[in-house]
């Protein structure tokens, strides 16, 4: 029997939260029916994050109490941007960090996930309150900003040096994707982006690569696209387009073997469950197989993105996915 | 990318102020999975049958109680624009939109600490004005 564990980050039911069909107590009520650990996203369902109110507070409260969630990991965000005119002085980030630990430890989190390109100086002067707080400051690897980025090599520089429990990594699984998401594709070709370059996305992933890699090998120094997918780009929608398939990456698992050591998290990310019962783009009974052979002890969260690219008109299916993507996780896990 | 949100269906109306109507205003959410301070929002922007809204004619109201110009808008940082919630654009125009049918393209964008572009988009409707 394999330690790994499931959970569902509420960043898949963001549009029933939007459309009001599904509040916090609707949430709770759903997780417990699945059996499933809860990802939160305070500055989703929260207001006046990292300051809530008391009152939401004992909202938040009774609903724990009620149903005993496993409360696996807090979603958070320094805002750095706040101010127009400049950025987030080191001791801004800080204290806004600093805020944040407190709220996941009242909230019962034990563990934060700091989101790609969280400045790297900012976690040894906070480590002391991860301690005492007992939070886990969690760096997301998500694709389009991973192990090749700047800012997640100083962050894993820190990492290595403080050598801390309280410090790790959040693995997004979009870094592992082996065919371009149809329902990214089909979202695109709505809005009119040729099928010559939708179609060399998929030439390029077929082959073992992805967009990023493609276009940093066979692009011109400081040009951001291959020359034969900028020749492609005439349309607004096709320039969007172009940067977001860049958001795919097409990385070995053995990527993470060094980093495994420090992975405190991964974000089950989905776009498209299909009626197999599979993640379209994503080899999920692989990856478990992987992460079990390496030891794997911690949560996978479910984290739905298709939502995005639902065509204008077409009923969003965020339970459905899910739903099936935690009977997908369950089988791949009873199965090791 | 989340073009339901950014123009509220049937909110579009005008508004009255001791019997005399001075503008309308139409509801919007933010194009983006969670609440953000309204200081990180970038542009909101408002055209009425193909013709752009002076920018200084436009409120931004996170609640619908308090409202701030865009210029105002810069430096709320104390008032958040939570995910799912209704904000509300005002367009202050004496006598406010003709009865009848209409055109309303509403845009709006916000930065993020992560992504190196604002996010947001634009969303068309036509709106019947009683």
């Amino acid at each position: 029997m394999s330690n790994i564990k499931r959970s569902v980050s509420m960043y898949s039911l963001q549009d029933e939260y939007a459309r009001g069909s599904m509040k916090l107590p609707e949430i709770f009520e759903y997780l417990n029916g699945m059996g499933t650990g809860l990802e939160f996203i305070s500055d989703q369902m929260m207001h006046n994050t990292p300051e809530p109110t008391e009152e939401d507070l004992k909202v938040w409260d009774s609903l724990v109490e009620k149903y005993e969630p496993t409360l696996v990991c807090n979603d958070i965000f320094i805002n750095t941007c706040l101010y127009k005119n400049r950025s987030f002085t080191k001791k801004e980030s800080i204290n806004a960090l600093i805020k944040e630990i407190k709220l996941a430890n009242r909230l019962g989190f034990k563990m934060v996930r700091l989101v790609s390109k969280t400045q790297a100086d900012i976690i040894e002067p906070v480590l002391s309150y991860a301690e005492k707080y007992n939070v886990i400051l969690s760096l997301e690897i998500h694709a389009g900003m991973s192990f090749d980025n700047p800012h997640t090599q100083e962050f894993v520089e820190v990492m290595r040096k403080l050598n801390s429990p309280y410090v790790g990594l959040t693995i997004d699984t979009g870094i592992f994707c082996r065919r371009q998401p149809r329902v990214f594709a089909n979202y695109f070709r709505h809005l009119g982006v040729n099928e010559e370059l939708i179609a060399l996305t998929d030439k390029v992933f077929a082959s073992g690569s992805d967009m990023k890699v493609y276009n940093t090998e066979n692009g011109k120094p400081g040009e951001r696209f291959a020359k034969d997918v900028a020749a492609l780009i005439k349309t607004p929608a096709e320039t969007q387009y172009a940067f977001l398939a860049d958001g795919y990456e097409n990385s070995p698992f053995d990527i993470l073997d060094e980093y495994m050591p420090y992975a405190t998290h991964f974000h089950g990310k989905i776009f498209e469950m299909t009626e197999e019962g599979i993640e379209y783009s994503i080899p999920f009974d692989e990856l478990i197989k992987y992460l079990d052979q390496k030891g794997y002890k911690g949560y996978i969260s479910t984290e739905y993105e298709g939502n995005r690219w639902t065509l204008p008109g077409s009923p969003m299916k965020e339970k459905e996915n899910t739903e099936a993507h935690q009977a997908l996780l369950k089988k791949c896990i009873e199965e090791l | 990318m989340f073009e339901n949100y950014i123009l509220t269906e049937g909110s579009c109306k005008n508004v009255s102020k001791d019997g005399k109507i001075i503008g309308y205003q139409m509801q919007t959410q933010i194009t983006y999975y969670r609440g953000i301070p309204c200081s990180m929002i970038h542009e909101v922007k408002v055209a009425a049958d193909g013709v752009e809204v002076p920018r200084e004619k436009i409120l931004f109201s996170p609640d619908g109680e308090d409202f701030f110009t865009l210029d105002e808008l810069e430096t709320v940082t104390s008032y958040k624009w939570e995910f799912g919630e209704k904000a509300t654009v005002f367009v202050e125009q004496e006598g406010g939109l003709a009865p009848g049918e209409h055109e309303i393209t509403l845009t709006t964008s916000i930065r993020t600490a992560y992504i190196p572009v604002p996010v947001g988009g634009f969303k068309t409707r036509k709106v019947v004005i009683a």
